[in-house]
């Protein structure tokens, strides 16, 4: 602490201690905000495949977080987080269906269902061997398409408990359902995600 | 955090962990800038403002009826001779007589539609 600094600090405390909690708070928040971003931006990929809607989502649940929760205790950031993002992820499918439907209206297609490739030809900052690679990119093509293909509730239970990492309680928390519902959405999309797998695990 | 123990839960988020670490510089920018764009939230002046809105709407609301009612003019329009005739038309003897004759009313309107028949 400088000489100015500290003259401040000794002249108005209650500043100094507001400045100091309002700095402990962002320094929180943005290690909270580090940690999820990249799994969350996936997650929000793998539901709407398309990266940059999905950077547009997680920014917003980012933003509605830090504007609207940030006096929250950091225990409670996880599932609020999740929650507005998967309340993000809903809304953006809804507007989907409704842009299609003005799309058919208008006899137009939008044509860009299949444009998204899930595998960016990025190089490995990890150091997997090109064998390890091709098998992990397979694995998490095939998976993502057979997440995709899971009804929304099940596909939301089984990313936020499988990728994410949260418990039954933030899950329910995180959906806005019971934690009955957690576990029979997640039960049901581990059955239907190991049958759609079947065929492609490895001899 | 929650590990999957079992077989296919661990192959399931290892592919999904190394999907995650390999995210391309640009996009790892794009979230570092959308959580800088998040953060300085904190320092919106509109946030306090906004805070506060809904009991600033009640303060003003409260301020408005305090000076309705002691307008003269409303105290006038509230309370007076207006609003006492119309609780007497209301409440008219008129009014109670001819509930009690509904019974009369009735039968009327019954002759009435017999002698039309007829």
């Amino acid at each position: 602490m400088d000489v100015s600094t500290a003259v401040f600090a000794v002249s108005c405390p209650g500043t100094a201690t507001t400045g100091t909690r309002a700095l402990q708070k962002e320094r929180q928040l943005n290690r909270f905000l580090a940690e999820v971003e990249r799994r969350a931006l996936r997650i929000a990929e793998i539901a709407v495949r398309d990266r940059d809607e999905a950077l547009d989502l997680v920014q917003a649940a980012m933003i509605k977080l830090v504007r609207n929760y940030s006096e929250r205790g950091s225990e409670e950031w996880a599932p609020l987080f999740y929650r507005i993002l998967q309340n993000g992820i809903r809304d953006w499918h809804r507007r989907q269906v409704v842009r299609k439907r003005v799309m058919v209206w208008f006899g137009r297609q939008s044509g860009d269902e299949n444009e998204y490739d899930p595998v960016a030809a990025s190089p490995d900052p990890t150091g997997r061997t090109p064998e390890e690679e091709l098998q992990n990119s397979e694995a998490m093509q095939g998976l993502e398409a057979a997440v995709h293909k899971l009804p929304a509730r099940q596909r939301e239970a089984f990313m936020l408990r499988m990728f994410e990492g949260l418990d039954v309680a933030g899950t329910a928390v995180a959906m806005g359902c019971s934690q009955g519902s957690v576990k029979t959405h997640y039960s049901r999309a581990l059955h239907a995600l190991r049958e759609q797998l079947e065929e492609h695990r490895p001899e | 955090m929650n590990e999957p123990n079992d077989q296919f839960g661990k192959k399931a988020k290892a592919a999904f962990d190394a999907s995650v670490d390999k995210l391309d510089a640009a996009t790892l920018s794009k979230l570092n800038a959308s959580r800088h764009r998040a953060l300085e939230e904190l320092t919106r002046p509109t946030r306090q403002w906004s805070r506060w809105a809904p009991a600033t709407g009640v303060a003003a609301a409260a301020l408005l009826a305090v000076i309705w009612l002691q307008s003269p003019t409303a105290v006038q329009d509230a309370a007076g001779p207006v609003n006492v005739m119309d609780m007497e038309i209301l409440l008219g003897e008129d009014s109670i007589e001819m509930l009690e004759e509904l019974e009369f009313y009735s039968w009327i309107d019954v002759g009435d539609l017999e002698s039309d028949v007829g």
